[in-house]
């Protein structure tokens, strides 16, 4: 044989052993049902010959499809297969029925009982009654993962029939709202699988009671997942609604803006601010903008280093440069008031800070520092690749200089970041720590409890703030909004006074803006901040 | 050719323990604690000392070593953090995209290379080698990001002549679903016969492969042109030219062949560098591959992917290097005797 034959020869073994070893052994990609659906062309999505929502997020969908344990990207499909019993609405900032369909509190705050709603069924087929609801709630608290934490409060769950589901807490709860939760909250069918159950999840099943359920899954593939309409939806099918959706992953940004440009798909959950601009300004295109309930903060070390002189925290504090920084974040974020964002209970509107250089400059004087005297020398520790942070840095390094402070910034992965943060040797500590914190359920005090409550050992207290006064008035928060609203909000109110003024323990620069861009054709899209990313797609309408 | 054969196996196996041992130490250097990504940055110290167990992090270094090489050796490749599934399973899934993809950008790169290779090298100094020249120098030193993106923008958004993004239209898995037999969506739709998806898959290739084969396609086109000078300025083509075989004749029938030795050679290697060069193309274009996966495993600070996409990529060039030895021992003996 000669010589190029035979290289031909070993070219060709070669390939089939690459082939071979690719080889997954007849498997086969798609569903298995072969008929067309009605009205389910490619190309025209959001339309109303679609009937296919297809949404684009930047990462991966599906971590964990274990409705006990998710706690990723995923609750962007979670939230149209499964339902919890109630639903947060940010303009009323008051939890509304779901699968509950009433409920009521003891005046003490200790007992809830939901009424749930009548006719509903699992995907599995089985009623949603009260006794599958404690199963799904009880199995959640068990499993302990993700952010199961958030019955935390709850001692005991009964029956009472098929509707009448009560809660009996440990310690008074706004249990509506923690009901009302994005993650762990939701109701599924326990007895789905005859085996391992998070196996099952695992492989790609649901149990939920949502408009949607799981059609296809291909992990790794671009539209990693296709969900289709549930026919026995207790909400019906009456009236227009998107009969599917599908996941199409898309990192790349430019990509995911000419894929809506070209209407291949309906709704791009980021853009950057350039092609966001764009968009603003295409015909077959619209966007909404929505503050989100993630908030930057900017912890100062309250218990060790120069920054333990309260004059110096709140120097920096007026050093921040609010306005430029919103600015030159060109509508990814907005002005923040106070530690709770808008649309919560306990924002407190009139708190935006501003700028005040020659405040912090005889703040600086007063503690024997700033221009003419010694120099502040600060560390920081920020996120990693976080442009929004970055700017903050440098918009704060600028500003410092000019006051004889220089800030020694360094940018880490979030784990070294906290890892340092958490030093038991607090020398070791930075004295600036910026992260940014969102709360698990629509409640605010999940900023105060996480961040600002005193802590034997550090985990996101990264202030180190301790007092006692502070502490006592924060464990009294969730009996308050269990049971009176308005004592509530003024408590936030006082407690943020205290924090943010008196303690001068952090600096809140802006909230995180949602920027969505969707096609002209999709109808009643409004964004939820209690539900990160979530497209309810049900409540939806395909337009022309 | 069997010793040569041994030594060259034993030294390829040699490298792949360098990179074993390399990789788990990187592992181990990235700074940040793999159970806080894991078990997420709000896990309580219960979760995190489960997910350390689990992950055996609480072990001494150099048990960690050993467990890691040993359950490498049984197939074992470690428990993504991100997609919480088996890496060998998801690099499974990953691998077979980018090798479609790659081996399409390989094909196109061979049927443009060799012949401006060869229009050049019969120009030589005239004008269509110089635009050879030209080009190829340009496919060279263009960033593959920049050219997806130029590509993507004018022939897909712009023209329409071509997909966006994607491998196929994923609607085509409810009308034609694609049995798998090797993983690749090309192949096996071809072996199926399912020509809605072939058709489909590509036309989506035809970008993303036309930017990966811009490398390639250059290196090709030059080391064609460089050895058919060489190989035409040697007794034997003088010969031919006595004998009357016109300057294309002496090219292509004759100076060709010997001349496409080192440049298959070549291919082997750059097959190899084309994978890690087709990430960014990956991303821009969708295509579900490994590039996507290593950046979803690099963003998520999911070190045991990382590592398993560090170590498949290693054994690639491994083996690309292997069998470009090997390969050139069986044509020149002349190898086989160093």
């Amino acid at each position: 044989m000669r010589w190029h034959k035979r290289l031909l020869a070993a070219g060709a073994v070669a390939a089939v052993t690459v082939t071979a070893a690719a080889c997954s052994g007849g498997q086969v990609r798609g569903a298995a049902d072969s008929t067309p659906q009605p009205g389910s062309s490619a190309g025209s999505a959001g339309g109303t010959a679609d009937s296919t929502f297809v949404y684009v997020p930047n990462l991966d969908v599906v971590t964990d499809w274990d409705p006990a344990s998710s706690y990723s990207n995923e609750n962007i499909a979670m939230e149209n297969i499964y339902e919890s019993l109630t639903r947060y609405n940010p303009q009323t900032k008051k939890a509304e029925p779901r699968l509950a369909a009433s409920w009521t509190s003891s005046p003490d705050g200790k007992k809830w009982t939901f009424t749930l709603r009548e006719g509903v069924k699992f995907h599995t087929g089985k009623p949603v009654d009260a006794a599958a609801a404690k199963a799904a709630i009880e199995r959640t608290m068990k499993e302990g993962q993700g952010a199961a934490y958030i019955w935390g409060a709850v001692k005991k769950i009964e029956a009472k029939d098929a509707t009448t589901l009560e809660f009996t807490l440990k310690y008074p709860t706004p249990l509506d709202l923690v009901a009302s939760a994005g993650y762990a909250s939701y109701v599924y069918d326990t007895a789905a699988a005859s085996g391992d159950l998070k196996k099952w999840f695992g492989e790609g099943h649901d149990a939920g009671s949502g408009p949607y359920t799981i059609e296809s899954w291909q992990k790794g593939k671009e539209t990693e997942l296709t969900l289709k309409a549930f026919d026995g939806y207790w909400g019906g099918w009456d009236g227009q609604h998107y009969k599917k959706i599908a996941y199409r992953v898309t990192p790349e940004l430019t990509t995911a803006w000419q894929l809506l440009q070209r209407g291949e798909v309906s709704f791009v959950q980021r853009l950057n601010s350039q092609l966001f601009a764009q968009a603003g300004s295409t015909d077959t295109v619209q966007t909404s903008q929505t503050p989100s309930f993630q908030n930057l903060l900017v912890l100062f070390n309250t218990a060790d280093g120069p920054l333990k002189d309260v004059k110096l925290r709140q120097a920096l504090q007026k050093a921040i440069d609010y306005d430029g920084l919103v600015a030159a974040m060109k509508g990814s974020g907005v002005a923040a008031s106070g530690l709770v964002p808008d649309g919560l209970l306990g924002n407190v509107p009139g708190m935006t800070p501003k700028q005040d250089l020659a405040g912090a400059e005889a703040l600086l004087k007063e503690a024997g520092y700033g221009p003419g005297g010694k120099q502040l020398d600060l560390t920081l520790t920020y996120a990693q690749g976080d442009a929004d942070q970055e700017l903050l840095v440098t918009l704060l390094s600028s500003a410092l200089d000019k006051l004889n402070v220089k800030l020694s910034a360094k940018p880490l992965q979030w784990t070294t970041q906290w890892d340092q943060g958490k030093a038991k040797d607090p020398s070791k500590r930075q004295d600036i720590f910026v992260m940014y914190w969102f709360p698990d359920y629509a409640d605010a005090y999940s900023w105060f409890v996480n961040v600002f409550h005193g802590e034997k050992d550090v985990q996101f207290n990264l202030s180190y703030l301790k007092d006692a006064a502070i502490d006592k008035e924060i464990d009294e928060l969730p009996a308050l909004t269990a049971t009176d609203k308005a004592a509530a909000e003024k408590a936030y109110a006082d407690l943020q006074n205290k924090i943010i003024g008196e303690q001068a323990a952090v600096a809140v620069p802006y909230v995180q803006n949602y920027q969505r861009a969707f096609a002209k054709s999709v109808q009643g899209y409004v964004d939820n901040p209690a539900y990160p990313n979530v497209v309810f797609v049900y409540d939806l309408k395909p337009g022309a | 050719m069997p010793r040569y054969l041994i030594r060259r196996l034993g030294q390829a196996v040699l490298v792949v323990a360098g990179v074993i041992v390399l990789t788990f130490a990187v592992m181990r250097l990235v700074p940040g604690d793999p159970a806080v990504a894991y078990a997420g940055p709000k896990a309580t110290a219960a979760e995190l000392a489960e997910a350390r167990r689990r992950f055996g992090l609480d072990d001494p270094l150099p048990v960690q070593l050993w467990n890691y090489v040993r359950d490498l050796l049984g197939g074992d490749w470690g428990t993504s953090l991100h997609t919480r599934q088996p890496v060998r399973d998801d690099l499974f899934q990953a691998f077979p995209a980018s090798l479609e993809l790659v081996g399409a950008a390989l094909i196109i790169a061979l049927v443009v290379g060799i012949p401006l290779g060869i229009a050049a090298a019969r120009y030589k100094g005239r004008l269509p080698d110089l635009s050879v020249r030209l080009s190829s120098m340009l496919a060279v030193s263009v960033p593959v990001f920049w050219l997806a993106l130029a590509l993507q923008t004018v022939f897909a958004s712009g023209l329409g002549w071509f997909p966006v993004a994607g491998e196929y239209d994923a609607s085509l898995d409810r009308t034609s679903p694609l049995h798998l037999y090797t993983n690749i969506t090309a192949v096996d739709a071809l072996i199926t016969g399912n020509w809605p998806i072939l058709t489909s898959t590509l036309s989506h290739l035809v970008l993303p492969a036309l930017v990966i084969a811009a490398y390639p396609a250059g290196v090709v086109a030059q080391m064609t042109r460089a050895a058919l000078i060489e190989e035409s300025s040697r007794d034997h083509a003088r010969l031919e030219r006595a004998l009357g075989f016109g300057e294309t004749a002496v090219l292509t029938r004759f100076a060709l062949r010997p001349a496409l030795n080192p440049v298959l050679s070549l291919i082997a290697l750059v097959f190899a560098y084309s994978i890690v060069n087709g990430f960014l193309v990956e991303a821009v274009f969708n295509w579900p591959g490994l590039g996507r996966y290593a950046a979803d495993s690099i963003r998520s600070l999911d070190t045991p992917a990382i590592a398993g996409v560090t170590l498949l990529v290693a054994v690639l060039y491994v083996v690309a290097n292997l069998a470009v030895d090997l390969l050139q021992g069986v044509v020149d003996p002349r190898v086989r005797a160093r």
